[in-house]
């Protein structure tokens, strides 16, 4: 004898209004963390060394009162000299960029020369998430007064600013047919139309602003997974390859950690380190440090595997020589990252100013790999609630 | 960790397993499998339960732009369909290539192929171009048992087919590889093992009627339909496509599904038959729903894989089998997971796969051409079995699945030898990639 049906399967439209009301709810439930996370602002502390904090949209347009406009901070020294401008959240889940220019932004003051930086190059990507990839929504640095609160972004715009995406997508101006989610993804978009696609007008502004302002450097400040062969790295073009290597010389034998130099590839279009070269006449230098997080054999995506970067399965395949970068039991922390970043970007500086002693730049103030791995990062955070109003922006 | 996540994946294949015994759909199943993961995960903090509504909401999401590709391009293909163009075609097949069996099988061939290469579905090509291809086949003398076969394996190497490859477009975007360079590398294999599938069932007749009786059995085409109005919504597609290729900085970004639907309405403007349309669109969008469905809950379930960490194991123990027997073991894994996750398994395994490929110096393009000619089998495998079933559906064969099944087995055999070759012989096939560029 097989068992009753229960009541409601008897009747449909009483069953389907149970299901709608459920989905209802889970929606609400799982759509407000999302619109929170999209509205959320990170809180910056503008430091003694800022001197002016200004749009991207200033040098274009085309951007002005969108989604996708950043705050520039510009840093300037009393003394005229070189030029540099230091971009992170190119691809907003590899923060360790934006935690190192954020110290930039809080802690350095420039005593010669001019530092530009725009600590998220694509708002939209860091208001965004990665469907179907289970990343948390937020980030806490501890620092010596509590913590600060980072967005997790993703690789690639928000389809809510850019979209439809084309079916393939064609560079400009070079016409290299790229996928079709590149539309969105700023390091393929360089070096961009004053009115193109959303993330192309970003990269214009900002060769815009390379242009007008006629800077010497550019960063594009990333993070690699470690099964990656471009990890670990700078990656620069021709004209930027002596300082480069340089660099990653001087901080392997004064600081201890390997940053090899990788060469641009000419027939890959679209990526900071290649158009920002060619289409300028600014050096620049895209650095990779490894990500352990966004490598795809790893246990559950945790905050704790974004900040440690240790996970039983990359270890276990380390041991089997299938990792790009050295890996042990102490994993990749974040610390370590950002020290990275900080060193061979402060390297980079110091060896183009002593290359071209004219466009110096000196700063002070900047932590470096060392003082990050002893102090950790949240140490060089500035509390809000001591900083005068005027000195916080939200990104 | 390993045994915590192990836990969780025995949890979610118990959930999906109570789920199908007591006869709930796939989607339903599947979901049973990602809340299952997620409440298990929950115990581990990972994710915090907390975050579960907003992990199975953010994992609807994925496939939303695949999702609208595939309502639009069916909803063009339905009324392509309706107007009677494709029973123009395949009328004109028979009449003008009956006598000459070897074009006549090639030709429907292309039929089939049409429609999923331009969806990335071979479901679409079964539900649009299935009904009337399968009475011509059998109008040729072949048995319906053959005739499932054809459609099956055909229908499959169109969803594989450019210029819309699902599984590739997932893996390029996951892999941050241009989604370029598929054309050739694609196209030729597809043709190749198409035609030999074709040929294989189709070039012994075995019984059937003549011309005559052949062009009787098929459904007639609606007075006024000719050869024009059967391509100019066609034109209209490819035209808006290499519009944007000629002149891409003149040309706004219209998208695929604004692109189908500029061509589903000419085929309606032209259509010597009244149209119903929104009827059309609604009776289409309710035949897809079962997809769309998959495709929701399969987002979901990639996302709690992810952040349970099952889908990392799952990566991590395939890029851990010796090569020789990954290569070997690329047979079973590939069809198995789409059988189980159809596209889903293309981010879960394929992924970790490519980067793995691409580290040690295969030509990553074509390892993931190899691999998207293995998925589409994978549709014949249950629990899902989208393709076969529609196949047996279609071509009216009244025999046992696994008969059906067994039927396909040298196509089969010869797809998963090119499509390991492929991978294997990846680097040496570079040509292809660049011919089409």
């Amino acid at each position: 004898m097989s068992a009753p049906e229960p009541e409601i399967m008897a009747h449909p439209a009483r069953l389907k209004a149970v299901l709608a009301v459920l989905f209802a709810a889970l929606t609400v439930a799982g759509g407000v963390p999302l619109f929170k996370h999209r509205h959320y602002g990170m809180t910056f502390v503008a430091g003694p060394g800022v001197t002016k904090v200004i749009k991207l949209s200033d040098y274009s347009p085309g951007l002005k009162g969108s989604f996708t406009d950043p705050d520039v901070f510009i840093l300037e020294g009393a003394e005229p000299g070189g030029k540099a401008l230091l971009m992170a959240d190119t691809h907003a889940n590899e923060p360790a960029g934006l935690l190192a220019v954020l110290i930039m932004i809080e802690n350095t003051v420039v005593e010669k020369g001019t530092l530009y930086i725009i600590p998220t190059l694509n708002v939209s990507g860091s208001r965004n998430t990665k469907a179907g990839d289970g990343y948390p929504l937020y980030f806490d640095i501890p620092t010596d007064w509590g913590k600060v609160r980072f967005r997790m972004g993703t690789r690639d715009a928000s389809p809510l600013e850019s979209w439809p995406d084309p079916d393939v997508y064609i560079h400009y101006p070079e016409k290299q047919m790229l996928s079709y989610l590149d539309v969105r993804n700023t390091n393929r978009t360089w070096p961009g139309r004053p009115d193109g696609p959303p993330m192309e007008r970003v990269t214009y502004a900002a060769m815009e602003l390379m242009r007008k302002e006629k800077v010497d450097i550019a960063f594009d400040l990333h993070g690699a997974e470690t099964m990656f062969p471009v990890t670990n790295c700078i990656v620069a073009p021709q004209k930027s390859a002596k300082i480069a290597t340089l660099a990653a010389m001087t901080v392997k034998a004064m600081e201890g950690y390997d940053s090899h130099v990788e060469p641009s590839p000419q027939n890959f279009r679209g990526l900071s380190h290649r158009e920002i070269g060619d289409y300028s006449d600014t050096l620049p230098f895209l650095l990779e440090a490894p990500i352990p997080f966004l490598d795809q054999p790893t246990g559950p995506k945790t905050v704790k595997l974004l900040l440690d970067g240790k996970d039983p399965f990359l270890l276990s395949l380390a041991g089997k020589k299938k990792l790009f970068v050295a890996y042990d039991e102490k994993g990749w922390p974040m610390d370590k990252r950002v020290g990275q970043h900080m060193s061979t970007t402060l390297e980079i500086i110091r060896q183009f100013s002593k290359k071209t002693p004219d466009k110096a730049i000196r700063l002070t103030g900047a932590p470096k790999y060392a003082d990050l791995v002893r102090d950790g990062a949240g140490h060089y955070y500035r509390d809000p609630a001591k900083a005068a109003p005027d000195r916080i922006h939200y990104e | 960790m390993t045994l915590q996540i192990g836990a969780i994946l025995l949890l979610m294949v118990a959930a999906y397993a109570v789920a199908s015994f007591k006869k709930l759909s796939v989607e339903l199943s599947i979901l049973a499998a990602a809340v299952a993961g997620g409440l298990g995960g929950a115990f581990l903090k990972t994710p915090p339960i907390a975050e579960l509504p907003r992990h199975l909401v953010e994992g609807m999401f994925p496939y939303l732009d695949v999702m609208l590709v595939f309502s639009t391009a069916t909803i063009f293909m339905a009324l392509v369909n309706e107007s009677g163009g494709v029973n123009y075609v395949v009328r004109g097949a028979i009449r003008l290539f009956y006598n000459v069996r070897v074009v006549a099988l090639l030709v429907l061939m292309i039929i089939i192929l049409i429609p999923g290469a331009l969806t990335g579905a071979g479901s679409v090509s079964l539900l649009v171009v299935g009904a009337p291809v399968a009475l011509a086949l059998k109008a040729l003398g072949i048995p319906e048992r053959k005739v499932a076969a054809i459609l099956f394996i055909v229908a499959g190497l169109a969803a594989a087919a450019p210029p819309v490859n699902i599984w590739a477009m997932i893996l390029c975007a996951g892999t941050a590889i241009p989604y370029v360079g598929f054309t050739y590398t694609l196209g030729i294999p597809v043709l190749i093992l198409g035609t030999f599938t074709i040929l294989w069932f189709g070039l012994k007749k075995e019984g059937g009627m003549d011309k005559a009786a052949a062009l009787a059995a098929l459904p007639p085409a609606p007075p006024g339909m000719n050869g024009w109005r059967v391509l100019m919504p066609f034109l209209v597609f490819f035209g808006l496509i290499i519009a944007n290729r000629i002149w891409p900085f003149a040309t706004p970004i219209f998208g695929l599904p604004l692109e189908f639907t500029a061509a589903a309405l000419t085929a309606w403007l032209v259509s010597p038959k009244r149209l119903h349309v929104l009827k059309l669109a609604r009776e289409t969008m309710q035949r897809l729903l079962p997809l769309l469905a998959t495709m929701i809950v399969v987002g979901m379930l990639q996302q709690i894989m992810t952040a349970t960490g099952v889908r990392g194991m799952i990566s991590y123990s395939v890029i851990i089998i010796p090569l020789v027997l990954l290569f070997i073991s690329l047979a079973v894994i590939i069809p198995v997971s789409e059988g189980v996750l159809t596209y889903g398994a293309a981010a879960i395994l394929g992924i970790p796969l490519i980067w793995f490929f691409d580290s040690i110096g295969l030509h990553a393009t074509v390892a993931i051409a190899g691999l998207s000619i293995l998925w589409p089998l994978g549709d014949g495998l249950p629990p899902t079995a989208l393709i076969g079933r529609l196949s047996v559906m279609v071509s009216e064969y009244k025999g046992t699945y696994w008969s059906f099944l067994r039927q396909t087995w040298l196509p089969w055999l010869v797809i998963t030898i090119t499509g390991i070759l492929m991978v294997v012989y990846s680097a040496k096939l570079a040509f292809l990639v660049r011919w089409s560029m």
